[in-house]
């Protein structure tokens, strides 16, 4: 068992790699250019389609490692998202759209009261394009130019996690995170002057980083618990061809939640998080962010809905941008229940600084218990 | 069963393995474009020139593939040039029939024609005259300016005034048998004369080698280029032949020139402390170039500019501007530095101007910093050498206050990595 465990996990992780892109990606937003970049979503469809809510109670979400005690057989699960982004700013619309494969992973239980696994997630998405017009005087002219700026790539969170019940109410998890990735950046700048030779630059930047983290999941009653979980990661390297070119504090993290299930066709869920990203730097600010969410019906097929609401790490003026959401889903699960597949739809709403993202994402998600 | 979960898995990865881009392009505003920015720098480079000097005598009259012709009367002289030319000889028998082999005595011309192809003049010039002169056939690359003094005073054989001609209808003289073609879309013009016995004269023991001079003259500055080659002088003997001891007519095949150049005076002034770019024979200078590390191994160059300062106005004939080239070279040699052909940046320089000249040298700084391994030295010379008298000379680097300078803009490298 073990070994099968081992050899699905070394197949989701070296798979991706060898398509030449070792590192997935999330989505993206306008106010994780200035930054670090956008933070992704520890989340699985299932939980992601109830706000976030039910992540501290989701076996196949990575922010919690205790409820894997009770993920009982070897699962592995896989999500995709598309999603349609309309940025405005100024009274300007830029519609913008991407897809994304954030969650991946594998977990089994190894022993009667141990459990493990492995997977990836984004950390932090660093991908963007944008072009600008200004001008400049040169040699004694007013220089026009566009310039175009890219980054594609990201920063993914590869996480081993192992989690034990200690007693019919209380599990424990914890957690070791390598953060690693790449991004391809390029720089241009193209004068109207053709006299000015464009400007073509790019690089490689690759990240490291460590972090740990642990959880615990107490049942307070018959259907209700309630989850907690703390993480701190040390610092993000930026390195290119070899030298060092930035070292960036990363934030260490608390948060928990609540499930309540009056019934087992009903299920309300209810979590909140701390992140001190602000450690990050000029322009980096500490985050809240709450969710709130329901599961109705069996599990072979619920209908799910939730809402969202928190701040975004990085951004201009004082204060951190606004992140509103709600969502709503549903699953179906084949083959006895071997197979599942989770239907997410999220409607997403950022602000800050005068300027505002509205998103439509389309989440996909694809459970597998072999 | 394992084959099913393996297929499952399989699946599973099928799935993740697609990623896609961003498939539009985003506007960024002020605060939310990357920290990071591209810096420009533009410097002025005033010392980085140094053992600068000047070469003459790359390409000589007879090996240019013009003849020039000249007659500008300057402050303290006049630039006289004249194209010499000797034509291949006809022999001294020639077939009487194309029936058989039998060959006759050539008795003598009847007449010749003589075609020149003007492939530069100026349009402008008004009363444009051209003078031929019978020339010693012994001319050679040896000949100069002072050895056909005497043939080019005292052998005229004909003076065609080339405006005139070009006015005739078709422009043919019925009186002369000369005429005129223009090439509209070459802008050249061909210039035929026909030439009497006593211009045209076959002598039997020289086996019809002829050699001719031109001089020109107008109201205005006179300056005009003779081709060569290709577009050389061409003539066309009509001769007598004997055939059993009666003479006939024939006509033998257009005949080439065997050696062409052009004579000139005075010769150009000695190469001194200053950069001469130009003149017969060509000169060519070098300049060796110091790029700052700052430049070549950090930044990418966008833009380079080489200044030079004239130290006199540039001679030559007033209407035939004439380019000069930025070239780097394979390997440092001095004067006889071999020129990279590959890579090259031009300037139009005007006659009689002591204005600044700028040349772009843009893609010559680019593959100095691509490739540190090749010289920084630039050579500048005429972009058609020895085909015009034009030539300029510009301040070297000992004179302080006019010495070359580069102007150099260039790009820093981008801070990647950085949040």
């Amino acid at each position: 068992m073990t070994l099968r465990i081992g050899g699905i996990m070394a197949v989701l992780l070296v798979g991706p790699a060898l398509t030449g892109r070792a590192m997935v990606a999330a989505q993206d937003s306008q106010f994780g250019i200035r930054g670090l970049g956008t933070p992704g979503r520890w989340e699985s469809v299932r939980s992601r389609s109830t706000g976030g809510a039910f992540g501290p109670f989701d076996p196949l979400s990575p922010l919690m490692e205790a409820p894997l005690a009770d993920i009982g057989q070897l699962t592995a699960t896989a999500a995709g998202g598309t999603s349609h982004r309309d940025v405005q700013e100024g009274g300007t619309t830029t519609a913008l759209r991407t897809t994304r494969f954030p969650v991946m992973g594998v977990a089994g239980p190894v022993a009667p009261r141990l459990a493990v696994a492995a997977g990836f997630t984004t950390y932090l998405d660093k991908s963007w394009d944008v072009a600008f017009r200004d001008s400049f005087l040169l040699r004694g002219v007013m220089q026009r130019y566009i310039d175009e700026l890219t980054s594609d790539g990201s920063v993914t969170d590869v996480r081993f996690a192992a989690a034990g019940r200690l007693s019919r109410r209380i599990a424990i998890g914890a957690g070791l995170h390598v953060l690693a990735g790449s991004t391809r950046m390029t720089a241009e700048r193209r004068f109207d002057d053709s006299t000015f030779h464009p400007v073509q630059q790019s690089a490689e930047v690759r990240y490291d980083g460590f972090g740990v983290s642990g959880s615990v999941l107490i049942g307070v009653a018959p259907g209700l618990s309630l989850a907690g979980w703390a993480r701190s990661d040390n610092r993000l390297r930026a390195k290119v061809a070899d030298t060092t070119s930035a070292i960036t504090d990363l934030p260490r993290m608390v948060g928990g939640g609540v499930l309540f299930a009056p019934s087992p066709s009903v299920r309300f869920a209810a979590s909140a998080a701390w992140r001190s990203w602000g450690r990050a730097g000029q322009g980096a600010f500490d985050t809240w962010t709450w969710s709130a969410g329901a599961e109705f019906g069996s599990r072979r097929m619920p209908i799910r809905l939730g809402a969202r609401r928190g701040q975004m790490p990085f951004g201009p003026g004082t204060e951190a941008p606004t992140e509103t959401a709600g969502s709503l889903g549903t699953g179906r699960a084949f083959a006895q229940g071997r197979a599942l597949i989770d239907l997410g739809l999220e409607r997403l709403e950022r602000r800050g600084g005068g300027l505002t993202e509205r998103v439509w994402t389309v989440l996909v998600g694809l459970t597998v218990r072999p | 069963m394992t084959r099913r979960r393996l297929a499952l898995v399989g699946a599973l990865l099928l799935v993740a393995a697609c990623v896609e881009r961003i498939t539009a392009l985003g506007h960024c505003p002020g605060d939310f474009c990357p920290s990071g920015q591209i810096t420009i720098v533009d410097t002025l480079l005033t010392t980085n020139i140094a053992r600068d000097s000047s070469y003459r005598g790359y390409v000589l009259a007879y090996q240019s593939p013009l003849m020039l012709a000249a007659n500008l009367p300057g402050a303290t002289d006049t630039l006289d040039g004249r194209p010499i030319f000797r034509m291949n000889p006809v022999g001294s028998r020639l077939r009487i029939s194309t029936a058989d082999t039998s060959t006759g005595l050539i008795l003598g011309a009847d007449s010749a024609r003589l075609q020149v192809y003007f492939v530069r003049r100026d349009s402008a010039t008004r009363n444009l005259r051209l003078q031929l002169y019978r020339l010693p056939i012994t001319i050679d690359t040896s000949t100069t300016f002072a050895d056909l003094t005497g043939p080019f005073t005292d052998s005229l054989v004909r003076t065609i005034n080339i405006d005139t001609l070009l006015a005739q209808p078709g422009r043919k003289d019925t009186v002369t048998g000369d005429s005129a073609v223009v090439d509209t879309v070459n802008h050249r013009l061909v210039l035929s004369l026909k030439l009497d016995t006593a211009a045209a004269r076959y002598v039997g023991t020289d086996s019809g080698r002829v050699a001719y001079g031109i001089r020109i003259a107008a109201d205005t500055l006179a300056s005009v280029a003779l081709g060569k080659g290709s577009f050389g002088p061409v003539l066309q003997w009509h001769l007598r032949v004997d055939s059993l001891g009666m003479p006939v007519a024939r006509n033998p095949g257009n005949l080439a020139a065997a050696f062409a150049s052009f004579v000139f005076a005075p010769p150009p002034a000695p190469i001194d402390s200053t950069l001469a770019v130009g003149g017969v024979p060509s000169a060519r200078s070098l300049l060796r170039v110091t790029l700052p590390k700052v430049i070549r191994d950090s930044g990418q160059i966008i833009r380079g500019t080489l200044i030079l300062v004239p130290a006199v106005a540039a001679r030559g004939a007033p209407a035939d501007s004439f380019m000069i080239e930025a070239r780097t070279v394979f390997a440092d040699f001095g004067g006889k530095s071999p020129v990279d052909l590959r890579f090259g940046d031009t300037t139009v320089i005007h006659v009689g101007s002591t204005d600044t000249v700028k040349i772009e040298v843009t893609n010559l700084l680019q593959i100095w910093a691509a490739d540190s391994t090749r010289p920084t030295v630039l050579v500048l010379r005429p972009e058609r050498e020895a085909q015009a008298f034009g030539e300029i000379r510009f301040y070297p680097s000992v004179a302080a206050a006019f010495r070359p300078t580069l102007q150099v803009t260039f790009v820093r490298r981008f801070p990647f990595g950085v949040p």
